[in-house]
């Protein structure tokens, strides 16, 4: 006879699904694609979440990560501008200025393994392993420690997808998710077993390129790909209920569903149009280029008054912060109410494009708001922003089926989060369970 | 701003503290800084020249090695100790000296530099022949709070690598990567990736 059962200690579960839409997980748990998913969510604790401003995985998950705002971590999306050149730069795992949560935990000796995490190339040292996801090159630096690289090699893990040739063979693509999902999933196991942790993440990064490219096969029934869309998702539901019942072996009823949290990094919906607003910037007077055939912001000219970066920053060219600043610091604010409103009102055949405007001080806190862009944009379901130079047309087709959404990723957990709540969150949950 | 700062070596003789300073220099000179390292056993040809291994002599040097640090480090200079500097009082004297000071401990157990022993020296002192050798008839004092840990016995050089160079970029004395995150070759490999999803 039992006289005491003592509980186990706390641990974490995390399954990211990358790109996966509030809507889409409770279509695909309510049409039986995903059982175990299903009856996760039926614990409750599913609640729709805000993505970062923008939303782009590089910044959502950093946002994840470190429980910061961008403004705190630095990370303000796939790529940025050096104030002197304009040159594009790519920012690193290297630039995250703050850190994450497992090193947090990591001083109070509780140890993290982490699977496929955007953000994080290269590797360096948290306290536990990580194995870094998007855009991770080479797989001899997306792996903490080192001792891990020989056993991902021979069981043939990979990073992610191909996307070179994607667009153009959709079933090389499903084929390549498929065994990249399995990959994973080994690698999952492997870890699971062979690091001591606390917190356990793995993330699917496939759904992502997943929707980029075949979102209609996802959303549409009929669809010639529907079924295979739907097999992969059943892979993926397979991967959560294997984690599920990992974590909850040995432990006793009533702790079921402690600590096990499903979340995606922003949402997903079908694209229509890419809006390129540097061609926008451009028809209203707004920017100039020096070339004839722009490549990049660094062929704007001094004359230029503002400028857009992927997905939908807008930067005023502004003296002292640019080195070819040309607008006033004291002009700066009036130009950006006008682009604010202006950009607010575009519409494409009399259906208005922008669903919300954020300046920067809406959108950032932090000792790096100064680097922020002036404005964030969020577009309307459809409407994809794109920081592009070399298009003419403000309004085009896309070569891509789906889009980000901002405010529909999703949060499954029963750790407290507060309501409504935005992807910087569940890092301080996690972090209070694990010091509890 | 101050750029110089002194990373401190310590540990066992045999636990790698040389092999590690040098290649922790190499990475620190690609990135456009200005190294010196100052080795234990070359800093006793000439700087200590005389002194011997009594705790008293060994203080002295600690000491003497400590000042040339703080010099460096005043200068802008990133200086590199290499030396066994056993005792932690001493160590600590050079830490409120010289005041940037990152100290990594190089943990090796003794049963693994017994086996690497390549002068045979620890045969040699197990047996007696040499007198006042650390770890074996002389205290080692490891650190109680070092910025970093590298366990030689089970890390590869690289992996100790790296969590230094990691430790320097988190504490901000050296900029992360080449400054902007990846190499050229790198950022083509990039570049792709984000062309292929839409993303420039």
């Amino acid at each position: 006879m039992l006289f005491f059962r003592g509980r186990k200690k706390r641990r974490v579960c995390v399954v990211g699904l990358d790109g996966v839409p509030y809507g889409l997980l409770r279509r695909l748990a309510g049409e039986s694609v995903m059982p175990r998913a299903a009856a996760i969510i039926g614990n409750g604790g599913l609640r729709r979440m805000r993505a970062s401003l923008p939303p782009v995985s590089s910044v959502s998950w950093s946002c994840f990560m470190t429980g910061a705002n961008p403004a705190e971590h630095g990370i303000f999306g796939f790529t940025d501008v050096l104030a002197d050149t304009y040159q594009l730069w790519f920012p690193s795992f290297r630039d995250l200025a703050v850190p994450t949560f497992w090193d947090r935990l990591g001083k109070k000796r509780r140890r993290s393994c982490v699977v496929n995490q955007p953000a994080t190339y290269p590797a360096r040292e948290i306290p536990g392993a990580l194995v870094s996801g998007f855009v991770a090159l080479q797989l001899e630096k997306s792996v903490w420690p080192r001792e891990h690289l020989p056993a991902l090699q021979r069981m043939g893990y990979r990073i992610g997808v191909s996307t070179q040739k994607a667009r153009d063979h959709p079933d090389g693509l499903l084929d390549d998710l498929d065994a990249t999902l399995k990959a994973r999933r080994e690698a999952a196991g492997y870890f699971w077993e062979r690091e001591s942790w606390d917190y356990f993440q793995v993330v699917v990064t496939g759904t992502d390129r997943l929707h980029h490219f075949l979102w209609n096969a996802v959303d549409d029934a009929g669809d010639a790909r529907h079924d295979r869309a739907m097999a992969y998702y059943r892979a993926v539901d397979d991967l959560i209920g294997d984690l599920w019942d990992k974590f909850h072996r040995g432990r006793s009823v009533d702790q079921e569903g402690e600590g096990f949290m499903l979340l995606s990094d922003h949402g997903f919906t079908r694209l229509q149009q890419d809006v390129r607003l540097n061609s926008w910037l451009r028809e209203n007077g707004y920017l100039s280029y020096e070339k004839e055939d722009p490549t990049s912001v660094a062929d704007i000219s001094p004359q230029t008054r503002a400028f857009a970066l992927d997905p939908g920053r807008v930067h005023i060219n502004m003296r002292g912060r640019f080195s070819q600043g040309c607008v006033d610091p004291e002009d700066a604010p009036a130009l950006r109410q006008e682009l604010a409103e202006r950009l607010g009102q575009l519409a494409y055949e009399g259906r208005p494009v922008i669903a919300r405007v954020f300046t920067r001080e809406e959108a950032f806190h932090g000792p790096r708001i100064a680097l922020a862009a002036d404005l964030v944009l969020i577009s309307r379901d459809g409407f994809d922003l794109k920081g592009t130079t070399r298009e003419q047309e403000v309004f085009g087709a896309s070569r891509f089926q789906g889009m980000h959404t901002w405010d529909d990723a999703f949060l499954c957990t029963s750790l407290p989060v507060p309501d409504n709540p935005s992807i910087s969150e569940p890092a301080g949950a996690i972090l209070e369970w694990l010091s509890g | 701003m101050a750029k110089g700062f002194t990373l401190w070596f310590t540990g066992l003789p045999g636990s790698g503290k040389s092999t590690l300073a040098e290649r922790v220099r190499d990475i620190l000179l690609e990135r456009g800084m200005k190294v010196e390292v100052l080795d234990g056993d070359e800093v006793r040809k000439n700087l200590s020249k005389g002194l011997g291994y009594s705790k008293e002599d060994r203080d002295t040097n600690i000491r003497r090695i400590g000042w040339v640090c703080h010099l460096l480090t005043r200068n802008d200079l990133v200086a590199i100790s290499a030396a066994i500097s056993p005792y932690k009082e001493i160590r600590d004297e050079n830490r409120e000296l010289i005041g940037r000071f990152v100290e990594v401990y190089c943990k090796c157990d003794i049963d693994t530099l017994r086996g690497r022993d390549p002068k045979g020296l620890y045969e040699k002192a197990l047996k007696g022949e040499i007198k006042n050798f650390t770890g074996v008839s002389d205290p080692y004092e490891p650190p109680e709070k070092p910025e970093v840990v590298v366990d030689t016995a089970r890390e590869d050089i690289d992996t100790c690598v790296q969590r230094i160079v990691g430790t320097l970029e988190q504490l901000a004395y050296i900029p992360a990567g080449d400054g902007r995150g990846y190499s050229d070759d790198e950022e083509e490999g990039i570049k792709q990736r984000l062309k292929d999803l839409g993303y420039i």
